[in-house]
């Protein structure tokens, strides 16, 4: 049994995480919402990005530059990705749409393996200057990365909420969660407002993959498929609510790294968000929310 | 009473066409071709091939069963799942420890494997069909990942003792047993193409009877398939623990195909992967199962020897998703023949210059000759 300084540094670290798990869990709700598409890629996504900055960063490009064509990066694939493939499958089942953008998955993954494969000796890694810094509270020592992970969580979460309650756009965004038909006959401008969400999703989606590949690992599939763990967040809050998803992301992102001092369940704490999820989905399809909110949908 | 009679011989007589059905093939032209692909693939193919393509070809043999337990699900009942990775490694991992524990016949632990993944899959299966569509994927998208980092902890069995039968030491692991009778590659290639021969039978007896009739109408609805008086959720199950059933005997036979198992060779892609081959080769036609399986298997072997990187096969697989989910949603097997035929019409119609109305009709059965061939 590990002693609580043992498992304060964990926490630090299981806020960062999960503050990042938060800003990527609410970019799926939020994409989600407004065009029906659950996307898949998000993860992959962020990852091309984050190696795109390490290239730059090899290259000695300044730091600001490389940061900023990370998330823009994220932002632009994911808009063509929307503008071709959204009216392409509007209209199909939401399983399909989100079937599709694993084929967006499946690509970058494969270009990601081709242009960067694995190293047999040193591994590649970013670090970002916030790493270095840092300060000290109750003799704990945090890096200005996680401070800035936790920060960004928050700060997404409340500001998207803001956004979709008193703008227009985000208004319109609501509204085409509700019923996209009757939103297009009131006039509003639905490619542009779908435009809006798909673009504003992958520079989360960026921004995510930059955070990542410091706090955890610059690596293809570990990435790629960390977008699983901001999934649960999301399903937990059974794609709505976004308070909810940033509570459960936080949860998933503490308890995952709680559990790593713990020998006979450290091997164990990568399932974390899966048996969050799981129990979630189970709970929450006696109440029959699930079933009828596919039912509306399909 | 006597409408409970009239009942009962109405339904003997439904039956006895029900077994007519069974008996007499549809197409027979299809039948003959089928049969005479399998003795091609059992005999004439062993000489053309060297000790690679050999095993690459046990492998899609084992894969195509897998691929086809996936086109079930998700071509005909609906059921998407992205976990069929893991159900592989449940059906490898539980025969493993049974060639390694115990001393029982080879067909003995691949039947029981299957069972073993049945009861798994469906103990899986009971609460996830609960949920539809989009759920129903995540949560196996989810379990997969689960089951991925518990094999990663657990691994294989290697021979250890324990219930994991896993030795951590690197001395001394011997390979996975086969049957003396199928022990070299060729003979395990064989053995596998019969295994694979008899699970399509299985599945196409499925779908040529009673529970293939209740799946198309989930399919098409749910609702309307419960107004018929159909017990969608035992339905929906048997499917699953069908296809579980079929996936787990695939897993086994790829415990004696690979040799040594190892976690690291298995990961979430792979289910990923696998819906993509599934629905590339087609998920409403059985001959997409074996063209998923060689799309998965044979395709990169064949990459491996150009020395082309297997990561374009992610890029392909990627493309092929969205372009079956776009425009073409039947896929390879249902789509090359159809664009077989345009060809051949076309041709035709080059051929015999624009000319008299009635040989439109000839034109189009001679396209589909062709098309039914290649």
């Amino acid at each position: 049994m590990p002693s609580w300084s043992e498992l304060e540094q964990f926490l630090i670290s299981g806020l960062a995480l999960g503050g990042v798990y938060a800003l990527s869990g609410v970019g799926l709700v939020v994409l989600y919402r407004a065009t029906g598409v659950l996307y898949l890629a998000f993860g992959a996504v962020g990852a091309f990005g984050a190696f795109l900055m390490y290239e730059m960063l090899q290259a000695s490009a300044p730091q600001w530059a490389a940061w900023i064509v990370c998330i823009v990066f994220g932002g632009l694939v994911t808009l063509i990705y929307g503008m071709i493939f959204g009216p392409a499958l509007a209209g199909r089942d939401p399983l399909v749409r989100a079937v599709a953008t694993l084929g967006l998955t499946l690509i970058l993954f494969g270009a990601m393996e081709l242009l960067w494969p694995p190293t047999s000796g040193a591994t590649r890694a970013i670090s970002l200057p916030t790493d270095n810094g840092g300060f000290t509270v109750a003799g704990l020592q945090v890096t200005w990365t996680q401070v800035i992970a936790l920060a960004a969580g928050v700060v997404i979460t409340v500001a998207t909420g803001i956004f979709l309650r008193f703008t227009k756009l985000g208004t319109a965004m609501r509204a085409m969660a509700n019923d996209r038909v009757i939103t297009a006959t009131l006039g509003v401008p639905v490619r542009r407002v779908e435009a809006a969400a798909w673009f504003g999703c992958g520079i989360l989606s960026g921004f995510a993959g930059l955070l990542l590949a410091d706090l955890v690992q610059l690596e293809p599939a570990t990435l790629t498929f960390l977008v699983i763990s901001s999934l649960a967040a999301a399903l937990i809050a059974r794609l709505r609510s976004i308070t909810v998803t940033f509570v459960a992301a936080i949860l998933i992102g503490v308890v995952h790294d709680l559990l790593t001092p713990f020998s006979a369940l450290t091997n164990y704490r990568d399932m974390t968000p899966f048996v969050f999820a799981v129990i979630a989905l189970l709970v929450v399809s006696r109440h029959g929310t699930v079933m009828t909110r596919s039912r509306e949908e399909a | 009473m006597t409408g409970v009679d009239t009942k009962r011989s109405a339904a003997e007589t439904v039956a006895g066409q029900r077994l007519a059905l069974l008996r007499r093939p549809e197409r027979p032209v299809h039948l003959s071709v089928t049969v005479a692909l399998v003795l091609f693939a059992l005999f004439g193919l062993p000489p053309l091939m060297n000790g690679y393509y050999t095993g690459y070809a046990a492998l899609t043999a084992i894969y195509a069963i897998v691929t086809l337990g996936l086109g079930l699900l998700v071509g005909r009942v609906g059921l998407y799942s992205l976990g069929q990775g893991a159900i592989v490694q449940i059906g490898a991992w539980t025969a493993a420890r049974l060639l390694f524990g115990t001393a029982q016949p080879y067909w003995l632990v691949i039947i029981e494997a299957g069972l073993v993944t049945m009861l798994i899959g469906g103990l899986i299966g009971l609460p996830a069909i609960r949920l539809r569509g989009l759920y129903l994927a995540l949560i196996t998208l989810m379990l997969a990942g689960a089951f991925t980092v518990v094999l990663a902890t657990v691994n294989f069995p290697n021979g250890g003792g324990g219930f994991t039968g896993y030795n951590g030491q690197q001395s001394h692991i011997p390979p996975i047993r086969r049957p003396s009778f199928a022990g070299d590659a060729v003979g395990y290639y064989r053995l596998a193409v019969v295994v694979a021969v008899i699970m399509f039978i299985l599945v196409y007896a499925h779908l040529r009877t009673r529970p293939g009739r209740a799946w198309a109408a989930i399919r098409q609805s749910e609702p309307a398939a419960l107004a018929a008086g159909i017990n969608t959720t035992f339905y929906k199950l048997w499917a699953w623990g069908l296809a579980s059933f079929i996936t787990g005997i695939a897993g086994g036979m790829l415990a004696g195909q690979a040799r040594y198992l190892y976690s690291y060779n298995f990961t979430t892609q792979d289910s990923i992967i696998l819906l993509a081959v599934a629905l590339m080769g087609g998920v409403y036609n059985m001959w997409g199962a074996v063209i998923a399986a060689l799309l998965m298997q044979m395709l990169p072997a064949v990459l491996q020897q150009q020395g082309v990187s297997y990561a374009w096969l992610d890029i392909l697989f990627g493309i092929g998703i969205l372009q079956v989910l776009t425009t073409a949603p039947t896929g390879i097997a249902d789509q090359f023949p159809r664009d077989m035929k345009k060809l051949g019409g076309l041709i035709w119609r080059l051929v015999r210059r624009p000319g008299a109305s009635s040989a439109g009709g000839k034109a189009s059965a001679a396209g589909s000759a062709t098309g039914g061939t290649t």
